[in-house]
């Protein structure tokens, strides 16, 4: 999937006009989803993120809470990566602190190269400049993340004139053509409108108009739609897609949505109790896991491929980020754990060519297995 | 909106009715009117009775002498107190001290105190915090009656004491540094180093002013001077463009000090019409200086043009009050001489048969009204403290403020804004409580302070049993609340939207 | 989240993994919280000692204290009634640290102000006590059942609420305690609470509002919950926090409420008195025996602040979406 099959010439003309292609309707009124990965401009091999070793502390009245240890990755230009996990498994916190958005009192450490300077170095002006200019953010519950009393208008209007000084009627004009962009109908109107006149789609939609409003380089998009209906999860991954084809952005897709990562990223990025347990292109880390996590989560989710048999779900829960167990975080619920597994923390290490890395001791005995979610399968399978 | 606002006046007319029945009934109720004519023995004692219950009412049941009082109060008459008095000329004298006292109390306690709480909000966990935090805790559990005999010894009557001879010892001006260096420094956020720093910078210019109003007899005949007015109404548009504006553009930089500027000139240029003018005519002032800063703004702003008019008009007329405040001040050697030295006055609401100009009479009300509204303004400016700083944490912790970060606004915009908007909105509601308390407030005040205002004319009525006055009372404060209440409901609709609309 | 009562089981799921999170019940979160805010425990020592002290020195009921004056006794007057009271230790030039005849010295007819004083304090703590009492049960009851049942019983309550709000507290309150002045503490008090309630109930209903909207009251009624067990096992519970805060501070206020109509002279009457009556009788010493005018004061402001600091601590244990993190 990382090179795509279909061409596509760059798009020229106008660069504030976006030809915006209609949402398709298939027979049974579902959502189709027209746009796919692989109709999109495909990454460049130009770096324009890399993230190294990032750490990321609270204190709190009950200990440290070690919310990101040591992550380390990429991000080339008009790439989607995706990142996955549950909550709590530090990766809406580490992409906060590329935004430069985690409360006062968090403790980061490691580097944030964008284009090669390091963020975390950066003036606060400087950082401020970049925020929403060259790196903006899509949140995950749009009913709370826009201001209920300002104008949608006024919102993203504020959003240029942060970073450019111009009458504010060029500035409400560019808000216009964005929200025209992703899809929200009578945009001069709507731009008088106040966020709780919209619905949540299309609230959400205003929100991706103001993250490009600035033509970023990088769209940060934080569990972009779990706060949706699953008819509108489409249409908003789909206008994601779209006008980061049109701005020529990448994106740091976080989820915790594997279906998501299946049809959006280039490559994906696993995390489990602040740590990167799995890296790689999308495919591959699909379909031959080689972190135990990965398999359970690959084999907690329903599919049309595998319908008939059980779900093999991860039993237990997510450590406590205060204190952290002894040796691989995922022991305690791991199936394939051991005794080293319970004294020694596994490394990243490339499993496979191309890429593929993961944390795991024994990654080998799930190469061996032909379908590695068997590790997972429940007592009633076992017994049968 | 207008419905909103008809829909809200008729039912408050009505809670208002009941509340007059209730009042009524328990006023009525409280006690025995006759009490004082029954230890009386002069020897026309049954026919002082007779004529009382005639005139009270006495034998008709409660509810009818309700109706009978409302029926008269629909023809705007407000009735007699028990010894025959008629009740609305008494009302007149006591209105406007008591409704001017209350005013002044609740605008300066909201300002003021909505200002502090947000510094100690956005400062959470400093010094600054945690000393405001104190103060509103001790100003909650000060009782009102105790803070004004206070204030009546130690600001009226040392205070005026001194004023005789207004030196101030070196022991005093060392301290009075030490407290300005200690704030300086509480509000200073950053290391220990920057914070020793602007403790010292805030020690000295404070030791420094002192000294020089101490070695110069300031306090005997105050004032500004023009360099002075200058120099702070500069201060004040910096302070007013980097808030709404911020200094990237000249542009609403140069149209606020314009407004210094014309300020300045007025304030010379205007001395003659200073001299002794009305209050319409001040409002006839403020007005022009309105319009000329909306002017400045225009024509300067450049493409930050609302910013710019915003700044220029809030420095024009914060010079405005500058000028006001400085002809105050001129006038306060000669009205001091006029009251034999004493300006700060513990009794009444004005001085008895006082005649000056417009400054020395507005001096006189002031000196009046300065300490009973010290006193009535500390828990009201406790509590809006409090609720506002709370507010604005809860604000400053929303998704939409981290939203505004991301933007990449800097956090001045995302503070006035995103945060200070949606933060007054719960401060509204507490404007319409907190009100009602003030006017308890002011009815303790009043006593202490021998004001021969409302609060008076209530609690003499309660004590004789004598519903007429109460209820005289109670209609002009219970109005007042009920309009206070809707000017909340307003702004609040003003404020949010969602409201606006459904 | 809601704090719901159910939770409060301790959760053994994750202790049975072996992993490192200490479940901790609602009631041993709230305490641990409280016991952390040092203002609320120093001003639950202060209140205590107060409490005692004021309690135990005169006796009260009847009962006989350790302190061998009472509030009644007039005498002569030894010093002009000078406070005997001396904190300062000898090493520091003071008489070293001893009570006296009349520790707060005594008023112009020769009664001892301390006893005086702490029987204002008992009158002024046993009235706080009682109104603070009295408005929470009423002003949970109308909020609750306001909040639940909604429609026509909810706009006759809530109408009402309005009604007793638009009076200032202290005007509602000056006519009450003209009334029930005469009859002493227990039932000015009682007649007090029965005007204060509308603020807890306002806040009351609007829990409630929103509290009736959420899953486990709709599954409640579902399975087909009388409404009584539903207020009172389902939602109350949820709404503890705030009831017990609001009731807290509104202790402290009625302490100021009770020594203002004294100190109008619309509270408790002489010859017994309160703190505010004290304050009331002597404003006028303030210069000549200042500390006639000092000692009630002091009094009243240590009660309200030490219920205040009380109050803000159970509200920070019970609401710890503020919690102090620091870096």
């Amino acid at each position: 999937m990382t090179t795509p099959n279909v061409p596509i010439e760059p798009r020229k003309g106008d660069a504030h006009t976006y030809d915006v292609p209609p949402t398709v309707l298939d027979a049974s009124g579902e959502v189709h989803v027209g746009l796919t990965l692989d109709a999109v401009r495909p990454p460049s091999e130009e770096e324009i993120l890399r993230v190294d070793n990032l750490t990321v502390e609270f204190p709190t009245e009950d200990g440290v809470v070690r919310a990101v240890r040591g992550v380390s990755y990429s991000l080339r230009e008009r790439e989607v990566l995706g990142i996955v996990g549950e909550s709590g498994s530090g990766k809406s916190v580490s992409s906060l602190a590329v935004m430069g958005l985690l409360p006062k009192n968090a403790r980061v450490r490691g580097q944030i190269l964008f284009r090669g300077d390091d963020m975390l170095k950066m003036s606060p002006r400087k950082q401020r400049g970049l925020r929403g200019r060259k790196i903006a953010m899509v949140f995950q519950d749009p009913m709370t993340a826009l201001n209920p009393v300002h104008t949608i208008g006024d919102q993203l209007a504020e959003a240029v004139l942060a970073h450019e000084l111009m009458p504010r009627k060029t500035a409400l004009a560019r808000a216009r053509e964005m929200l025209d962009l992703v899809g929200i109908p009578q945009a001069e109107s709507r731009l008088r409108s106040y966020p709780h006149e919209f619905s949540g789609g299309m609230r959400q939609r205003a929100m991706i108009a103001m993250a490009v409003i600035n033509n970023p380089d990088i769209i940060i998009a934080d569990e972009p739609t779990t706060a949706l209906d699953v008819t509108v999860q489409a249409q908003i991954l789909e206008k994601l897609l779209e006008v980061k084809d049109a701005v020529n952005a990448a994106i740091v897709l976080i989820t915790h949505d594997l279906g998501v990562i299946a049809g959006m990223a280039h490559r994906v990025l696993v995390m489990y109790a602040g740590r990167p347990v799995e890296i790689g292109d999308t495919d591959p880390v699909f379909e031959e896991p080689r972190m135990p996590y990965t398999a359970g989560l690959l084999g907690s989710i329903p599919s049309l491929e595998n319908s008939g048999t059980r779900l093999r779900p991860i039993k237990g829960t997510p450590p406590s980020l205060i204190n952290l167990p002894t040796g691989c975080p995922f022991s305690p619920r791991c199936p394939l754990a051991d005794d080293k597994c319970r004294t020694a923390e596994p490394e990243l290490t490339e499993t496979d060519s191309g890429g593929h890395f993961a944390a795991c001791h024994h990654w080998d005995r799930l190469a061996a297995v032909e379908d590695p979610t068997v590790f997972f399968r429940t007592e009633s399978e076992t017994m049968a | 909106m207008i419905v909103f606002i008809a829909r809200r006046l008729v039912i408050s007319f009505f809670v208002l009715l009941a509340a007059t029945f209730i009042i009524f009934v328990l006023t009525a109720l409280s006690g025995d009117p006759l009490e004082d004519l029954r230890q009386d023995n002069s020897p026309n004692k049954d026919l002082k009775i007779a004529d009382r219950v005639d005139r009270m009412q006495l034998d008709v049941p409660i509810p009818i002498r309700y109706l009978g009082w409302l029926g008269r109060l629909v023809r705007g008459e407000l009735g007699v107190n028990r010894d025959g008095q008629d009740v609305a000329p008494l009302l007149g004298h006591a209105l406007s001290a008591t409704l001017q006292l209350v005013l002044v109390a609740t605008v300066m306690a909201i300002i003021v105190g909505i200002v502090i709480g947000i510094v100690s909000s956005l400062r959470q966990y400093s010094g600054f915090d945690y000393s405001v935090t104190f103060a509103a805790f001790i100003c909650f559990s000060l009782p009102i009656f105790w803070i004004a005999v206070m204030l009546k010894q130690y600001m009226a009557i040392e205070f005026n004491n001194w004023l005789k001879d207004p030196g101030i010892p070196p022991t005093v001006i060392g301290v009075l540094a030490l407290l300005g260096g200690l704030i300086f420094g509480a509000l200073t956020a950053g290391d220990r180093r920057r914070r020793l720093i602007a403790f010292a910078v805030g020690a000295a210019i404070t030791g420094a002013l002192f000294t020089l109003l101490s070695v110069t007899h300031w306090f005997a005949d105050p004032g500004f001077g023009l360099p002075l007015i200058v120099a702070i109404s500069a201060a004040a548009a910096v302070g007013f463009t980097v808030l709404s504006a911020g200094l990237r553009q000249r542009g609403p930089l140069y149209a606020a000090l314009g407004a210094t500027l014309v300020g300045a000139l007025a304030s010379q240029v205007l001395g003659p019409l200073l001299a002794n003018p009305t209050w319409l005519e001040i409002l006839g002032f403020a007005l022009v200086t309105v319009a000329i800063c909306v002017g400045l703004g225009y024509g300067l702003g450049g493409i930050q043009r609302r910013q710019a008019i915003t700044a220029s008009v809030l420095t024009g007329l914060f010079t405005g009050a500058l000028i006001f405040v400085d002809r105050m001040l001129q006038a306060f050697n000669s009205y001091s001489q006029a009251v034999r030295g004493r300006p700060i006055s513990t009794i009444g609401a004005r001085t008895p048969n006082f005649v000056g100009d417009f400054w020395q009479t507005n001096l006189d009300s002031a000196g009046h009204l300065l300490l009973p509204s010290m006193a009535l303004i500390l828990v009201s400016l406790a509590t809006y403290t409090r609720y506002s700083r709370a507010s604005m944490l809860e604000v400053m912790n929303q998704d939409y403020v981290r939203t505004a970060r991301a933007k990449g606004l800097p956090e001045r915009s995302v503070v006035v804004k995103h945060a200070f908007r949606n933060g007054l909105i719960p401060v509204t509601t507490l404007m319409a409580f907190d009100f009602a308390g003030v006017i308890g407030g002011a009815v303790v005040t009043e006593n202490v302070f021998g004001w021969q205002g409302m609060g008076n004319l209530f609690i003499k009525g309660l004590k004789e049993v004598d519903p007429a006055p109460v209820m005289a009372f109670f209609i002009v404060t219970g109005t007042a609340i009920v309009v206070f209440n809707m000017i909340a409901d307003i702004l609040y609709a003003y404020l949010d939207p969602r409201i606006r609309l459904s | 989240m809601t704090l719901n009562a159910q939770a409060s089981v301790p959760d053994t799921a994750s202790d049975s993994q072996g992993m490192a999170i200490v479940a901790r019940t609602q009631g041993q979160m709230v305490r641990r919280r409280f016991f952390r805010h040092r203002a609320a425990l120093a001003g639950m020592i202060l209140f205590g000692f107060v409490i005692i002290l004021a309690f135990s020195s005169i006796g009260f009921a009847g009962i006989p204290g350790w302190w061998g004056k009472n509030y009644l006794d007039t005498g002569a007057l030894t010093n002009q009634g000078r406070p005997t009271l001396s904190l300062i230790p000898e090493f520091l030039g003071g008489t070293g640290l001893h009570l006296g005849e009349h520790p707060f010295g005594q008023d112009d007819i020769g009664i001892d102000y301390f006893a005086l004083t702490m029987r204002g304090a008992q009158q002024s703590i046993t009235i706080a006590f009682v109104v603070g009492i009295v408005a929470t049960f009423f002003g949970t009851i109308v909020g609750a059942v306001a909040g639940y049942f909604r429609g026509r019983l909810e706009a006759v309550l809530m109408r009402l609420t309005d009604v007793m709000i638009t009076i200032p507290v202290l005007i509602i309150a000056a006519v009450v305690g003209r009334m029930m002045g005469d009859s002493g503490a227990l039932v000015l008090g009682l007649f007090l609470g029965l005007v204060t309630w509308p603020t807890l109930s306002r806040l009351v209903r609007g829990e409630f509002l929103s509290l009736r909207e959420k899953e486990f009251v709709e599954a409640a009624r579902a399975i087909g919950t009388p409404p009584r067990r539903i207020i009172f096992r389902h939602i109350l519970p949820n709404t503890i926090g705030v009831i017990i805060v609001s009731a807290t501070l509104g202790i402290a206020s009625a302490v100021l409420l009770e020594s203002a109509l004294s100190f109008l002279g619309l509270g408790i009457k002489p010859p017994d008195t309160s703190l505010g009556q004290l304050i009331s009788e002597y404003r006028s010493a303030m210069v000549v025996r200042p500390w006639l005018f000092w000692w009630p004061g002091m009094f009243i402001i240590v009660i309200a602040l030490s219920i205040n600091f009380i109050g803000d601590g159970l509200r920070d244990a019970f609401d710890p979406r503020q919690t102090r993190v620091r870096a």
